[in-house]
């Protein structure tokens, strides 16, 4: 959307019943966010950036860093994930398509092309070898075809377990394979179309592998599709990797992404995606410790009892057990990635803390999100203000690139996915 | 003397007539059906609601356009009191329209309830006046009638 186009649109908000500016994002970033009230415009701010790739740019990182391609010219990889013997896996995905129920979705098509890569993904998995350690991977292989939309990766032993949109599926892997064919073995069927509005499914394994979770998103922005459409969604799944078996583990986590455990802990954490169209500044995405058997407010309220107007019928007896999460981390920053560090190989400031891929707004008037941060911990809980770690995915009103997936290498390097700039990124400590 | 003669029109055939029914249709449509969504909280019904106030509005438009043409290329349209009521009250209906096609853009309840169910009455009310007074024109006047005034 040009300036132009924003100009006419804010004459409109403002012919139509003003709204307020966006404030600054650092108010909303900690454990206790500044929530403004709620408001509902005629037409909601959009900025959705025009998508240009990196061409001769690269990424910003902060002091004491380094940034290289581990690889370029992909296409459209959303998440990463680090083998133990160095490989990295990289799924190549693209949503499996929203049909279209109201005439708010061909014009929202149109806007969010440009967002978008224009970049036809393979839905598969390709495994990048770095065989010289120079830090860009020299061998490139299609390890998994013709899956179904595939999000999360996780490695249990000899398994390897793959969250296609609609499935878990598991392939037996063999260290330094570089392609496994067949389709896998269905472990457990999750929410999948026709409508999918949240597509990507996350996974991660427990510490003691007995179990895998899986992140599944709401099918809605707020219940607009209707509740019959949520069943099992906007929660996180418990899948026993035995049975298949499953139990909702925790619910009202709108669009729950990044799952993992905190190293040395029992403690699964995740970062969500907040509900759009109640203004700039509402409502926090956040990075959250989920408890099991919790209700995080979706759809009824948010970060606690404040509750959503947009939601009919109301549930009081579910809003006034619903809990906050941990850490805001500011308004539609779309956080998609989350890796906690414990390696050694960055600068000791970067330990302990999380890594959050921030994929960027695109209802906000000025834009926020589209870097990689970190957040400081400190007795086991996010303690202090996020500091930034990888930013120039934007310059101006144009998008090189937009962070995804995070992982940690088995050099303790940081690993990003960079699906609209077709990149893995790889960080480490400046020389 | 001829009837008023409508200058949008093709072998005679008056455009601006042949195409209000759909937006009269669509607007009293939309009322039912957010009246339908008040009661049964079914957002299928929101849905048929956003698709009808939209194509309302969109044809509403063009018959606007047509319209505007016709009123200026008559001066004795132009004379018509029920023609300046018709013209200014549907500049209204679709001012109204067109908000309310914005409200029913929304997600969830407030979509609909209850600022998209008052303007929904609101543009059926306004279109009884201007209606009554469109039929006016046609058959107390003659507008784009074929034959002459008595």
């Amino acid at each position: 959307m040009t300036r132009r186009h924003l100009l006419a649109a804010a004459a409109l908000v403002a012919l139509c019943g003003c709204g307020p500016d966006a404030d600054d994002p650092r108010k909303q970033i900690g454990p206790h966010p500044d929530l403004p009230a709620p408001h509902q415009y005629l037409i909601p701010p959009m900025h959705v950036v025009k998508n240009v790739g990196w061409g001769n740019a690269m990424p910003k990182v902060a002091a004491g860093l380094r940034i290289t391609a581990l690889a370029r010219g992909l296409k459209n990889p959303r998440s990463v994930y680090a083998l133990p013997n160095g490989d990295v896996l990289v799924a190549e995905s693209d949503g499996p398509g929203e049909p279209v129920s109201r005439p708010k979705q061909i014009v929202m098509n149109l806007v969010e092309k440009r967002a978008h890569s224009s970049v036809k993904a393979g839905n598969r998995i390709l495994l990048l070898r770095d065989t010289n350690g120079d830090g860009v991977a020299d061998e490139r292989h299609i390890f998994i075809d013709h899956l179904h939309s595939p999000f999360g990766m996780v490695l249990v032993g000899g398994d390897l377990y793959v969250a296609d949109t609609d499935a878990v599926l598991r392939f037996s892997y063999q260290p330094g394979q570089t392609h496994i064919d067949g389709p896998g073995t269905l472990l457990t069927e999750l929410p999948g179309g026709p409508i999918d509005h949240h597509w990507t499914k996350s996974l991660t394994a427990s510490p003691d592998g007995s179990k895998l979770y899986a992140g599944v998103g709401s099918n809605s922005n707020i219940t607009e599709n209707g509740m019959a459409v949520e069943r099992g969604r906007a929660a996180i799944w418990e899948i026993d990797r035995a049975t298949g078996a499953h139990r909702l583990y925790a619910t009202g986590l709108r669009n729950p992404n990044g799952l993992t455990f905190q190293p040395g802990t029992q403690t699964l954490w995740a970062v969500v995606n907040e509900r759009d169209e109640l203004g700039p500044d509402l409502v926090p995405d956040c990075l959250t410790s989920v408890k099991a058997g919790a209700f995080y407010g979706w759809p009824y309220s948010y970060y606690g009892q404040h509750v959503d107007p947009r939601v009919m019928p109301q549930r009081p007896d579910l809003v006034a057990k619903a809990i906050a999460p941990d850490y805001a981390l500011s308004s539609h920053v779309a956080p998609l990635g989350l890796v906690f560090y414990d390696g050694t190989a960055l600068p000791p400031v970067y330990r302990g803390g999380a890594f959050v891929g921030e994929h960027g707004s695109w209802d906000r008037p000025a834009l926020n999100g589209y870097k990689v941060i970190y957040v400081p911990f400190s007795g086991g809980r996010p303690s202090g203000m996020a500091r930034d770690v990888v930013t120039g995915f934007i310059d101006d009103d144009s998008a090189h690139g937009r962070p995804v997936g995070l992982a940690v290498d088995a050099t303790g390097a940081l690993l990003i996915a960079d699906d609209v700039g077709g990149a893995v990124w790889r960080v480490t400590s400046a020389p | 003397m001829p009837n008023p003669r409508a200058t949008a029109s093709i072998a005679g055939h008056p455009l601006h007539v042949m195409l209000v029914p759909i937006p009269i249709s669509c607007f009293i449509g939309v009322l039912a059906t957010d009246i339908a969504y008040w009661c049964s909280l079914n957002p299928q019904w929101a849905d048929f609601s956003a698709w009808l106030v939209s194509i309302g509005v969109i044809v509403a438009a063009i018959a606007a356009i047509l319209g505007l043409i016709d009123f200026a290329g008559e001066r004795r349209i132009r004379s018509l009191a029920a023609a300046w009521i018709h013209g200014l009250g549907n500049v209204l209906v679709l001012l109204l329209a067109t908000c309310n096609a914005f409200v029913h853009s929304r997600d969830g309840y407030t979509a609909v309830v209850p600022t998209g169910l008052i303007l929904s009455a609101l543009t059926v009310l306004v279109l009884l006046v201007t209606g009554w007074n469109g039929w006016a024109m046609v058959h107390r006047h003659g507008v784009a009638v074929m034959g002459e005034r008595p």
